[in-house]
């Protein structure tokens, strides 16, 4: 279980800097596919099962196909290599002091929740939200309730709220797209029946070549 | 430290099962779709040319029965013709995860029921003997898991038109990538209302569940549409848009050949096998008998693999008939009635089926 975590933890992280590193915007954006692949699978080795599945369905099946596409269609072209200046240095410093601290933090058990940072001990760990022991010894726990009824039990009680809100942003968010959009017509402009109207051929050799196609 | 190779890729039920039945298991599996797939276009062929009142393939073995080996032959040994101006990692890549993801979803169907060989069964369980569950690898979350794994293969279908730099292979992979995704909601939706009756996302509960009624006659609107979106998941007329061979030559795989090429046909086929067997057990019974059956011994369980196969070879042939007597949908309609029709229907099905197992339960 562990080596399949490891692979699949090197294999995020190598796809996590190719996203970075790719000179080409569409292997940025596999690399991305990747990444939340290797993610999925340590999900899945976790026990997690229905998020595995969900990351896959949601972020790899649907939102990275559109990145994807987008990026395709528009094509842009090769970024230019990137340069070795005092902005990349505070870049990679930031990454390695944040990733430091995080790993510190995840050794010594310090959690963040509603109260803000606290110290505890590894194995102790309870879930703020809901109260419900978390016994890291065994990680099928939250499975015997079942995956699917956990995350869709808090989802619709303990964070209902918040859950609502979020669709609301994305209804939102999607009636701003489809109105910027949206095609103004003009009033005074033929349409289209006039138009093709209007490109009747003067000149007989044209009208003989329309026919002929 | 790593304790043993089964420790290593512990997944669910993965862990009981030893590393000879995970083997013996995968090769089946792979074996057996490829088999399919194969004569899948067999009798693709065959019910064409009974549709068209012609005979069909005959001349290789009898009735024609070697034509797919002769097929396979044909497309190994062919030259691989590849365009120009390529991507090379992704042509590369498109017909591999085209094949891959196929056979990967395959993984967590069940066939047929848990099987005690040498002992009794008890409950879920079994006592004193061997429990062989017919599917490779077991999540609670079966018909989600082949879901998503089968949503990972657009990009097969993507990245094939992209990378091979020709117009017909792009327009092909836009047009495949826009369908499946406007009707992965559809097939997602219409599934929805049997889950909320079997209670579960587990195949197998789902399959259990239907011990007295079928979900199909329960639930005859979701089916209509679980299979109706199926055909446009799968590429199938009347929504075989991506390859719409009038207009874009082949589509998405124009600009492949050989074993590449085949390695999409491949797919292709086995996505039609998978998206049956889905069809079989969340609506059909599964591998449960017409007639009742005692399905829990060893030989219920041949037995009910022969059920499953029957269901889901009535529908592969229901999928074929319907290709050489529907006309193909025009690409503005195809959009609209995915996402104005069948996505709609959906939602009522799941509104109609929720309330009333609420008010039963109530």
């Amino acid at each position: 279980m562990t080596g399949i975590i490891w692979v699949a933890g090197g294999l995020a992280a190598l796809s996590a800097l190719g996203v970075v590193f790719s000179p080409q915007p569409l292997y940025s954006a596999l690399s991305l596919v990747l990444s939340i692949g290797a993610l999925a699978v340590i999900f899945l080795v976790l026990n997690a099962q229905f998020l595995f599945v969900v990351q896959l369905i949601v972020y790899a099946g649907a939102v990275m196909v559109l990145f994807v596409f987008i990026i395709a269609l528009l094509s842009p072209d090769r970024e230019e290599r990137f340069r070795v200046d005092a902005r990349f240095a505070i870049g990679v410093t930031f990454a390695v002091g944040v990733t430091v601290a995080m790993l510190l933090a995840a050794r010594n058990g310090i959690t963040f929740n509603g109260n803000g940072f606290r110290a505890q001990q590894i194995g102790q760990a309870s879930d703020p939200y809901h109260g419900f022991a978390f016994d890291q010894s065994d990680n099928g726990l939250v499975n015997t309730a079942g995956n699917v009824q956990s995350v869709g039990g808090q989802l619709f009680t303990t964070f209902l709220l918040p859950f609502e809100i979020t669709s609301m942003l994305l209804l939102v968010s999607a009636i701003g797209a489809v109105y910027l959009t949206r095609r103004r017509r003009d009033p005074n402009a033929p349409v289209r029946r006039e138009r093709a109207l209007a490109r009747e051929p003067q000149l007989e050799e044209d009208r003989i070549e329309v026919e002929v196609r | 430290m790593i304790a043993s190779f089964s420790d290593i890729f512990s997944v669910g039920r993965l862990g009981t099962d030893g590393i000879v039945v995970i083997l013996v298991k995968s090769v089946v599996i792979v074996l057996a779709l490829a088999t399919a797939a194969a004569y899948l276009t067999l009798a693709e062929r065959k019910i064409a040319a009974r549709v068209q009142l012609r005979i069909g393939p005959n001349r290789v073995g009898p009735m024609g029965l070697l034509q797919p080996a002769a097929d396979a032959v044909k497309l190994l040994f062919k030259e691989n013709a590849a365009p120009g101006g390529r991507d090379k990692l992704l042509y590369l890549a498109g017909p591999a995860i085209a094949g891959g993801a196929a056979i990967f979803a395959f993984a967590a169907i069940p066939v047929s029921g848990l099987t005690c060989v040498g002992g009794q069964t008890s409950g879920s369980g079994c006592a004193g003997g061997y429990a062989l569950h017919w599917d490779l690898i077991h999540v609670n979350v079966s018909l989600l898991f082949v879901l998503a794994v089968t949503s990972v293969g657009v990009y097969s279908l993507f990245l094939g038109g992209y990378a091979a730099n020709s117009k017909y292979s792009l327009l092909g992979g836009l047009r495949s990538s826009a369908q499946l995704i406007s009707y992965e909601m559809a097939v997602a939706f219409a599934l929805i209302g049997a889950v909320i009756l079997a209670g579960s996302l587990d195949l197998e509960k789902i399959v259990l569940m239907q011990h007295d009624v079928w979900f199909v006659v329960l639930q005859p609107m979701a089916f209509l549409l679980y299979f109706t979106a199926a055909l446009a998941e799968t590429n199938r007329l009347p929504f075989d848009l991506p390859e719409a061979e009038t207009e874009l030559v082949a589509g998405y795989h124009t600009e492949y050949s050989s074993m590449r090429f085949g390695f999409y046909f491949l797919g292709e086929y086995i996505n039609m096998v998978t998206v049956c067997s889905i069809a079989t057990l969340v609506f059909l019974g599964g591998w449960l008998p017409l007639l009742p059956f005692i399905h829990s011994d060893w030989l219920g369980g041949l037995v009910g693999v022969g059920w499953f196969l029957a269901k889901v070879g009535a529908l592969l042939f229901v999928m074929m008939w319907l290709r050489w007597t529907l006309p193909r949908f025009r690409y503005d309609r195809l959009m609209s009635f995915g996402w104005k029709v069948l996505l709609p229907l959906g939602l009522v099905n799941i509104v109609i089926t929720g309330a009333i197992v609420g008010l039963r339960a109530s």
